[in-house]
């Protein structure tokens, strides 16, 4: 006989425990289980169909992103995209990556919000199987010295605090990433995380628990932090609007030293099991916590599980079932493994990294067995806290949302008075223009010793992470959310576009891209349709920018949605599609960097300049103005000019490289002029506005002087001036001395955010 | 070949890039878990290296836990039979504060790294910096034995760095510089920037009063090689890099290699 709840009924339980889940959800749960669900249910639901973990309205547009290229060996799906890197030694090394959001939390707890942003991403990696060898922030805050600019500097302050506070104690290098600043987050910031990791090919682990799972007994351990309160709802909390201080329980804190101990652990346990050539799942405990990693490696695996909340180490008395089984304590991990080998695991992390000394209650404890039963069953003080069938919990649902093309066309401005030295000096000077140097000299971004260019001294970090192999890896993330407000299209096209050439700046040919996808309320029609539109752009670059031969894609193999990232008021942040490139330079010897090489060296210009400087650095600093038109993007001719440079550079002819992106060839030569210390760039172009500062993509590329005369340019390069001695870059009847601008343009960050001089 | 122990804490996160250089000067070397005594007492080993990191979540102060493990009551006695310990950055904060440096009396703190001072800023700072060993070092002190007395840069990435004792020790202090920092041409730092964290008499590296134990706070095993300098370092290392054939940056050492040179020296490996 069905004791099935009603409407009313399942209303107040929406509301009394604050769900994100809408009443038509909980009638859906409700029917699943053919009565009230119990409390642990309707949380487990209600992470499960949060926005954060059922990508439900983001689902079916996600589907057009390219994923399909030779090089992919995990896609998205997994907790982390896999790809194949480089074979030495007789192995095969898998490059692992994952990119996520931790925006929500950043803006309401900044330390801690940056902080588990890290633990999180890399925990997807670790899972896998690897070793973590890097890791990037990408930052957007609001205006510094705007409205709310006391509230965005602490926000700025606490971020980098969090990041390397947690960061470098894990012992994973900081490769760096970006930092913009917008109004349009002064109330919502952004802080996305990737993280990448190696992992020999046959040794990759998967988050379900293995075939052998049907014929002999497997348990689930659970390792690391005894479990608290903290973090209870987090994957609601991200999946809804921002309001005030609301949600500040649901931040996680995070704890690196744990987790640098536990990662330690971890692979001892997996040598442990490799050696023995058992069979096993891993999984680490992210939204949803217990919940979730015990139902998710049961149910991908085709099994059923009983868990036991008794046997979980906590660290507060009385927890609830469902705080216990939902809550988001940092630094935990699960393991299915056969019960044979239960001592052995158990005894890795409990005697020999002796976890229980190092933080009390912690240790690895077996808390479920597998069973052929397709129910997720859950005991909680002789209770049953949960019995449903468990292929509900990760079936999913999935909304069509509504969309409304947003009008952006915007003016250009009616004059552009340029002079050169005035433009050059306030740009550089500007927030939008200076060096990130300031952030990074909080980042420790050489542990592990493999770091070949650390952030700011090439167009992309560069490590070289397998011993002993040549092989060095490139990664960069970008995304303009001036051009993502002007044109979401070109926003999403640009963001993979900029990343390409970051990558390709150092020589390092593009194997495959993440994302991450910030924008405001998929209920809102406008934000769906500038969602849509990042989307088809970023498919259409990747389409556009493959260089795995073929007509095979940039793949995109791991990503993130993030919604509801709007102001107080309602308005969706600028669209923000941020995308990460990884690249791999066969030798990392040839790679290049940004450093001016010797006097009368050419400076080859690779991309013509197109009078389109919509969003453009020009625009705003020094005209007050966004403009309307956005650089087109040309995917043939930016395949064209990457793999031009990647010629020169594979030929040993390219002295230094640096991308034409914000500020245009100007600023690009100015940042290798400043780089270099000692030597400049004089150009023999016209100076005007387009030419110095159009943002159009491209090079610049220092070569040289004979090559220039034994190549033959393709029609896209063209010799643009030569180095010259003393640091300056000058053009026809101006120079700017850049000795003189060093120090405002290095010191701008940390004057106006950390000293607050002058606001 | 020789033998060198690296000994892991709860919290290092240094170890396996200290324990490759180390094997690539020519030394074999081996990672030791805080626990493991009994293993490190029975194989022994020819030096003794802390590696960097955050140990035991440098609660209370860095390094002070650590110090009190039991397996420092090993490396301690090691220490004073003369064998080659080494610790860097978080492995330095762990020699103060077990007494082994200075070393006055031992098993005594005669000192302390304190929290960086630099204008405007507070906190973590990671860097390249300029270095040149002390008076005695390079006669007296295995690990810098093959210093040829100019400036050399390396990287820094610390908190708490700064050198700090007591006012009359400050006489006793100068014969223990094992490495000041300095400018890129070799002159004494003159205060922030060049002294990155506000150390007293610029001291970037401090050992006992026989050599053998060095506390260091930059990376030597972050610039093993050529290819680790940035490439817009000033002065000799940074031209040297910037003008490198490929053959040289990968072959070349870099300036940290130095420091495991003259510990492989002295252990006699050809």
């Amino acid at each position: 006989m069905s004791d099935r709840p009603n409407r009313e009924d399942l209303e107040n339980e929406v509301s009394s425990r604050h769900l994100a889940m809408t009443v038509d959800e909980a009638e859906k749960l409700a029917g699943y289980v053919d009565r009230m669900p119990t409390p642990l249910e309707f949380h487990l639901f209600d992470t499960m169909w949060s926005e954060h973990c059922s990508y439900k309205s983001s689902k079916p547009v996600l589907k057009t992103l390219p994923t399909d290229s030779p090089g992919v060996v995990i896609g998205p799906g997994e907790d982390a995209g896999v790809v194949s890197f480089c074979n030495h030694d007789g192995v095969e090394w898998d490059l692992v990556v994952a990119h996520e959001s931790h925006n929500h939390p950043s803006q309401v707890l900044p330390v801690e919000g940056a902080a588990t942003g890290i633990g999180g991403i890399v925990r997807d990696v670790y899972c896998m199987g690897a070793r973590v060898t890097g890791s990037m922030d990408l930052l957007r805050f609001g205006d510094p010295l705007g409205k709310k600019g006391e509230t965005t500097r602490g926000i700025v302050r606490g971020v980098v605090e969090g990041i390397w506070k947690y960061g470098n104690a894990l012992g994973v290098p900081n490769m760096g990433g970006d930092t913009e600043f917008h109004p349009g987050y002064d109330d919502n910031c952004l802080v996305n995380v990737v993280a990448f990791g190696m992992v020999p090919h046959d040794r990759i682990v998967h988050s379900f628990v293995p075939e052998e799972a049907h014929r002999e007994p497997y348990v689930l351990i659970l390792t690391g932090k005894p479990t608290d309160s903290t973090g209870f709802g987090g994957a609601t909390f991200a999946s809804a609007d921002l309001d005030g201080e609301q949600g500040i329980g649901s931040v996680q804190v995070a704890d690196p030293f744990l987790k640098r101990v536990l990662s330690e652990a971890n692979q001892a346990v997996l040598d442990l099991l490799f050696g023995k050539d058992i069979k096993f799942g891993f999984k680490d405990l992210g939204a949803g916590g217990i919940a979730c990693v015990t139902s998710e490696l049961a149910a991908h695996g085709g099994l059923g599980i009983d868990v036991d909340l008794d046997a979980v180490p906590v660290s507060m008395e009385n927890l609830p079932p469902e705080v216990i089984a939902c809550s988001e304590t940092q630094e935990r991990y699960g393991l299915a493994v056969p019960a044979a080998v239960v001592d052995e695991v158990l005894s890795v992390y409990n005697d020999r990294f002796e976890l229980p000394r190092l933080f009390p209650n912690c240790r690895a404890a077996v808390i479920g067995k597998f069973n052929s039963k397709p129910v997720y069953n859950v005991v909680c003080r002789g209770q049953n806290a949960a019995a449903t069938p468990i292929n509900y919990i990760t079936e999913g649902v999935v909304y069509q949302r509504k969309e409304h093309a947003v009008n952006c066309g915007a003016p250009e401005p009616a004059e552009r008075p340029c002079n050169p030295r005035e433009n050059l000096t306030k740009i550089l000077t500007s927030l939008s223009g200076c060096s990130r140097n300031h952030i990074w000299s909080y980042y420790d971004s050489e542990v592990q010793g493999v770091t070949r260019f650390r952030p700011g001294e090439a167009d992309s970090c560069v490590s070289v992470p397998v011993e002993g192999s040549r092989a060095g890896l490139a990664v960069s993330g970008d995304g303009n959310p001036w051009y993502g407000e002007l044109d979401p299209f070109l926003g999403g096209a640009h963001s993979v576009g900029e990343a390409v050439r970051n990558v390709v700046a150092t020589g390092a040919t593009p194997i495959c891209a993440t994302d991450c996808l910030n924008f405001g309320s998929p209920e809102d029609p406008e934000a769906f349709w500038q969602f849509k539109q990042a989307v088809t752009g970023i498919t259409e670059a990747c389409n556009a920018l493959g260089f795995s031969g073929g007509d095979y894609p940039l793949p995109v193999v791991s990503g993130n949605v993030s919604f509801y990232n709007q102001s107080k008021g309602g308005k969706s942040i600028p669209p923000s599609p941020i995308v990460a490139v990884f690249g791999k330079i066969h030798d990392h010897r040839k790679a290049t960097d940004i450093v001016l090489r010797k006097q009368g060296n050419a400076v080859l210009l690779v991309g013509t300049r197109k009078d389109e400087l919509g969003g453009s650095l020009f625009y705003r600093t020094c005209l007050g103005h966004h403009g309307g038109t956005v650089p087109v993007f040309r995917g043939s001719l930016e395949k064209k000019m990457a793999d031009w440079v990647l010629g020169v550079i594979h030929d040993g002819k390219a002295r230094s490289v640096h991308d034409i992106s914000g500020g245009g060839l100007a600023v690009a030569a100015a940042e290798m002029a400043l780089a270099s210390r000692t030597l400049g760039i004089q150009f023999s172009l016209d100076s005007n506005p387009v030419t110095l500062f159009s943002e159009t993509p491209g090079y610049l590329m220092e070569v040289d002087p004979d090559f220039v005369e034994n190549v033959t340019l393709p029609e896209f390069v063209s010799v643009a001036g030569r180095v010259s001695a003393g640091c300056s870059v000058s053009g026809n009847g101006w120079e700017v001395d850049l000795n003189s601008l060093r120090k405002q343009w290095s010191d701008k960050l940390a004057s106006v955010i950390w000293r607050e001089e002058g606001v | 070949m020789p033998c060198a122990a690296v000994i892991r804490f709860p919290g290092s996160n240094c170890e396996f890039e200290t324990a490759r250089v180390l094997r690539n000067s020519g030394i074999d070397s081996r990672i030791y878990n805080w626990n493991e005594i009994g293993r490190l007492s029975d194989n022994k080993a020819d030096a003794y290296v802390l590696p960097g990191g955050f140990s035991f979540q440098d609660r209370i102060r860095a390094g002070v836990i650590a110090s009190r493990e039991n397996i420092m009551d090993f490396v301690f006695e090691e220490a004073m039979n003369g064998k080659p310990v080494l610790g860097i950055c978080n492995g330095a904060q762990v020699l103060i504060e077990s007494g082994l440096v200075p070393g006055w009396k031992p098993g005594s703190v005669q000192g302390a790294l304190a929290g960086n001072l630099a204008p405007g800023r507070s906190g973590y700072l990671s860097r390249w910096v300029y270095l040149k060993p002390g008076k005695e070092a390079v006669a007296k002190c295995p690990w810098l034995s093959a210093l040829e007395g100019d400036a050399f840069p390396l990287p820094i990435a610390h908190a708490e760095g700064r050198f700090v004792f007591r006012e009359e020790d400050m006489d006793k202090v100068k014969s223990h510089i094992g490495l000041t920092y300095c400018t890129p041409d070799g002159s004494a730092a003159d205060g922030w920037p060049d002294n990155p964290n506000g150390s007293v008499l610029n001291i970037a590296a401090l050992m006992n009063a026989e050599g053998n134990v060095l506390a260091m706070m930059p990376h030597p095993e972050r610039s093993y090689h050529l290819w680790q300098v940035p490439p817009d370092m000033q002065g000799f290392w940074g031209d040297k890099r910037r003008n490198s054939s490929l053959k040289d940056i990968e072959e070349q050492p870099g300036p940290g290699a130095i420091i495991f040179k003259g510990l492989a020296k002295y252990l006699g490996v050809k």
